[in-house]
């Protein structure tokens, strides 16, 4: 689903190396490492957000739901639909599954209001709402629990476990109970950086 | 002196005074028009820069804002040569369109300029966000607008503040005609020198006024944003 071989990413003062690797279809795939082993340097370029060197192939759409989450100045239903909407998509037929998703990690009654105005843990709901609506093949999610309560992260593994049929995970997360509940593929970074 | 000279002015504001009304009416025309056409044309160009990498980019944008700053007599200077040099068969020195020329060309650095700034601060992470749900350049373009509208309004109401105070452009090209060409800070100008420090109080009054109106409304809008 996507092979990464010989893939390095230089900044000015650092470099990374990253192992050769397959990250399977349908499997939920935890990369862990320390602060700073280069995780979110890791899916940005899997998701071609920087520039590499290497080869990366990937099968299907991929979306990168960032570890700080960015949302639009607008309510958090146009937030949702974005991705819907710049694909000319039919909102109605998607009413179902925005309530659904928005009832699970229990942020259906924010539906009308700013996005920009909402906490912290309800922004990164909104933003994985955001990310996996419009069905990509892969999510990449970076830390999606941080800023989440316990109950959210429960009702978070609940959503990704539903989805698992459907689209391929690829998760960042230092959450252990979250990545034992979920895991079924690890990529472990560490000591493979260079600093010049 | 001050009192009496506030007292007179005050006075020939109510004293409707069709000359004051023409003056008035004339300045914020010419300004607006324009802010206007600077604000079209620096939201496009600005965004345009700020999405954009091309080889002058930073030299593009030191120049830019170099000319927020220009004293607008320099500008003044600039459209004269212009209009009476290369563009002379056009008759433009001393019209109100050598004017609206001017004051354009003010106030487009700064539209640019402002949204320059505010984009850069707002865009990368927008702009990552967005492609990674899958938009094209269309999209990223348009929702980056709404992402700074705030800030676009802001920048339009501090260029037209800027054209609607400068004396030195429409002063130069302008000429400061009676009836014609003559505009609130060319007519304080000229009532200054003359000693008819009344007249000049109460296009001041006006002037402070529109500013009052004119920053309350940027109060409204920065409020908006960092809500
Ligand atoms: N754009 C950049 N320019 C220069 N250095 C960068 C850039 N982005 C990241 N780095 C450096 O690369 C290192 C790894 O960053 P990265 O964000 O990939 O780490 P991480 O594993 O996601 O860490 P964390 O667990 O804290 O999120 C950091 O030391 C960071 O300073
Ligand atoms: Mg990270």
């Amino acid at each position: 689903m996507i092979e990464i071989k010989g893939l390095v990413v230089r900044y000015k003062t650092v470099e990374f190396k990253f192992d050769d690797y397959k990250f399977k279809k349908n499997m939920i795939s935890i990369i862990s490492g320390r602060n700073g082993t280069g995780k979110t340097t890791l899916l940005k370029s899997l998701s071609s957000l920087i520039e590499y060197e290497g080869n990366i192939k990937v099968n299907g759409e991929i979306t990168y739901n960032s570890q700080e989450p960015i949302l639009f100045n607008r309510s958090t239903y146009e937030n949702i639909v974005y991705p819907l909407r710049i694909r000319n998509l039919d909102l109605n037929l998607y009413k179902e599954k925005i309530d659904k998703y928005t009832r699970v990690l229990s942020i259906d009654h924010l539906l009308n209001e700013n996005a920009l105005k909402l906490s912290s843990g309800e922004k990164m709901k909104v933003s994985i709402i955001r990310s996996i609506i419009f069905n990509p093949d892969i999510v990449l999610l970076d830390e999606p629990t941080t800023h989440l309560d316990l109950e959210s992260i429960v009702e978070l593994t609940t959503l990704i476990k539903e989805l698992k049929n459907e689209l391929t995970f690829i998760i960042v997360s230092h959450n252990s109970s979250f990545v034992e509940e979920l895991k079924d593929e690890e990529y472990r970074l560490g000591g493979n950086h260079v600093y010049s | 002196m001050i009192i009496e000279s506030t007292m007179k002015a005050v006075e020939l504001l109510f004293s409707f005074d069709s000359e004051i009304y023409t003056i008035i009416f004339l300045s914020l025309a010419i300004s607006l028009l324009a802010t206007a056409t600077a604000s079209f044309f620096g939201t496009i160009l600005g965004i345009l820069i700020s999405i954009s990498d091309f080889k002058l980019k930073r030299f593009t944008k030191k120049i830019v804002f170099t000319f927020m700053g220009i004293p607008p007599v320099v500008m003044g200077l600039v459209v004269l040569l212009l209009i009476t040099g290369p563009f002379d068969g056009m008759n433009l020195l001393f019209t109100k369109s050598a004017m609206y020329i001017a004051q354009t060309l003010l106030v487009l650095p700064i539209i640019v300029g402002n949204i320059i700034i505010s984009s850069e601060k707002t865009q990368k992470k927008i702009l990552e966000t967005a492609t990674t749900l899958g938009a094209n350049k269309y999209h990223k373009i348009t929702l980056l607008i709404k992402e700074i509208k705030p800030f676009i309004l802001m920048s339009v109401i501090l260029g037209f503040s800027r054209a609607l105070s400068e004396v030195g452009a429409v002063m130069l090209v302008g000429g400061n005609i009676k009836n014609d060409t003559r505009v609130m800070t060319t007519y304080i100008a000229l009532n200054n020198s003359m000693g008819e420090y009344s007249m000049s109080i109460a296009m001041g009054i006006i002037l402070l006024l529109i500013a009052f109106v004119l920053h309350t409304l940027l109060a409204r809008f920065r409020g908006d944003f960092y809500d």
